[in-house]
């Protein structure tokens, strides 16, 4: 449903949009995960957001409506290049999100936390978690985006983010501490 | 519903502390009887605060040289039409500042019409930095009938793009978006058995065929139907006049 907004003056517009490259640049980055393919597709999503300016309503959201923008063409992108996000749900990736924690380690979260992680350790492991759940955290722990704007940005419905974010955060945590060890899969058993 | 997967189901909210108070009491009841469900707490937790004290450092990715500055020449290309009033609204020094840009451009669009070697001078020079820094090597083919969408999509542009050819070792790898004298114009990307090739189309340009050697590469310029083809190759004379006849062959199929 395309609705008639006050269109914004184009000059403040342009400005303000450019306010914001750093952190699209930073979230294209952790997408594509290599800096010539997120210089593109910050370009192409600047490139859209200015054609585009009239579906912006002046005053909403901009940061907001930047980062769908972003989204979607990573997501046509990958889907044009035939590789995109099918095995996403698939039982492998939730198995492998669901594990590895155990309860033998004297370490706890809050001890570990207080080592110095270094930036390169965790965008490393940010890099290494699985795309869907790359996308989810980093909006929400990150960007601070609500759970509402980001199953507008990726287009699924809020359980599916709640559960993505979840599972994001908990393998990163267990990518940066390996020494923790694996367990099954528990939440889905028992009670 | 299983209590646990009702617990790890509101786990997100949880490790933010935002979850109402009597829902939070039921989540903290299960987790204090429930040591997996703990443990899967507290990663989560441990997570989400490794993440938030990072936040400012991993937002603020330093651009990389050139970003900022491509992004504003996109932001000063996407002028809308005047309205009415506009030029009474315009301060004398930005009319001056317009008006010295809009020469600028006309005479360097003149110039690039009466010298070849200024066109492929700067197009071997696209050709060079986007091959630099765009070009991944042993990245699978694209597919033409892709490319010609993406270029649709992105920028409005109509173009035919000759597709991949493996018998004659020709292999698309990408179209892009490049700056030009006072537009932007298609840059498609292609391996040529190992050379780095790129075709340029200037539409509704029309100039007459030329063969320029210049900075180490060959370009060879042709027209057809409106639009100004310019290819750009380090390979020999022999080899880039042969990708160009493959290219201007398409072309004409297409027409």
């Amino acid at each position: 449903m395309l609705r008639r907004h006050q269109p914004p003056d184009p000059d403040a517009f342009r400005a303000e949009v450019l306010t914001f490259l750093e952190p699209l640049y930073g979230t294209a980055m952790r997408l594509t995960r290599n800096r010539a393919d997120a210089e593109d597709l910050v370009q192409d999503t600047l490139v859209k957001a200015f054609r585009f300016s009239d579906r912006f309503a002046a005053g909403t959201n901009l940061r907001a409506w930047l980062y769908t923008i972003l989204h979607n063409t990573w997501r046509n992108r990958r889907r044009d290049e035939a590789r995109g996000n099918v095995d996403v749900d698939s039982d492998r990736v939730e198995q492998a999100a669901a594990g590895p924690y155990s309860a033998t380690t004297g370490d706890t979260p809050e001890r570990i936390l207080m080592r110095s992680t270094l930036d390169a350790d965790l965008q490393a492991a940010l890099d290494a978690l699985p795309d869907a759940f790359r996308q989810a955290v980093w909006l929400r722990d990150v960007e601070e985006f609500s759970y509402a704007e980001i199953a507008g940005m990726l287009d699924i419905p809020i359980g599916t983010v709640m559960s993505r974010i979840s599972r994001g955060r908990r393998l990163l945590f267990e990518r940066l501490n390996p020494e923790r060890g694996t367990a099954p899969l528990h939440a889905g058993s028992g009670g | 519903m299983s209590e646990c997967r009702r617990t790890v189901e509101r786990l997100a909210p949880w490790a933010e502390d935002s979850l109402p108070a009597s829902e939070r009491a039921e989540v903290d009841r299960h987790l204090s009887a429930c040591p997996p469900c703990r443990i899967a707490a507290d990663s989560e937790r441990a997570g989400r605060q490794i993440l938030r004290a990072c936040a400012d450092r991993l937002r603020n990715e330093p651009l990389p040289p050139g970003l900022r500055t491509r992004c504003e020449a996109l932001a000063r290309e996407q002028v809308r039409p005047a309205r009415p009033g506009w030029l009474r609204a315009l301060a004398p020094v930005t009319i001056i500042a317009i008006l010295l840009v809009f020469t600028a451009s006309t005479l360097f669009s003149l110039a690039t019409r009466r010298s070849d070697a200024l066109l492929a001078a700067q197009l071997t020079a696209d050709h060079v930095k986007c091959f630099t820094m765009f070009d991944s090597a042993g990245a699978p083919p694209v597919d033409a009938r892709v490319t010609e969408r993406q270029l649709s999509d992105s920028y409005g542009w109509n173009v035919r793009v000759p597709p991949s050819a493996p018998q004659a070792g020709v292999q698309l790898v990408g179209a892009r978006r490049c700056l030009y004298a006072d537009g932007s114009i298609p840059h498609v990307m292609y391996h040529v058995n190992g050379e780095q090739v790129s075709l340029f189309m200037l539409e509704g340009v029309e100039r007459p065929p030329a063969d320029v050697a210049l900075l180490g590469h060959r370009s060879q310029i042709w027209s057809s139907g409106g639009t100004t083809y310019v290819l750009v190759s380090s390979a020999s004379a022999g080899n880039t006049a042969a990708i160009a006849n493959y290219m201007r062959y398409v072309m004409q199929d297409a027409h």
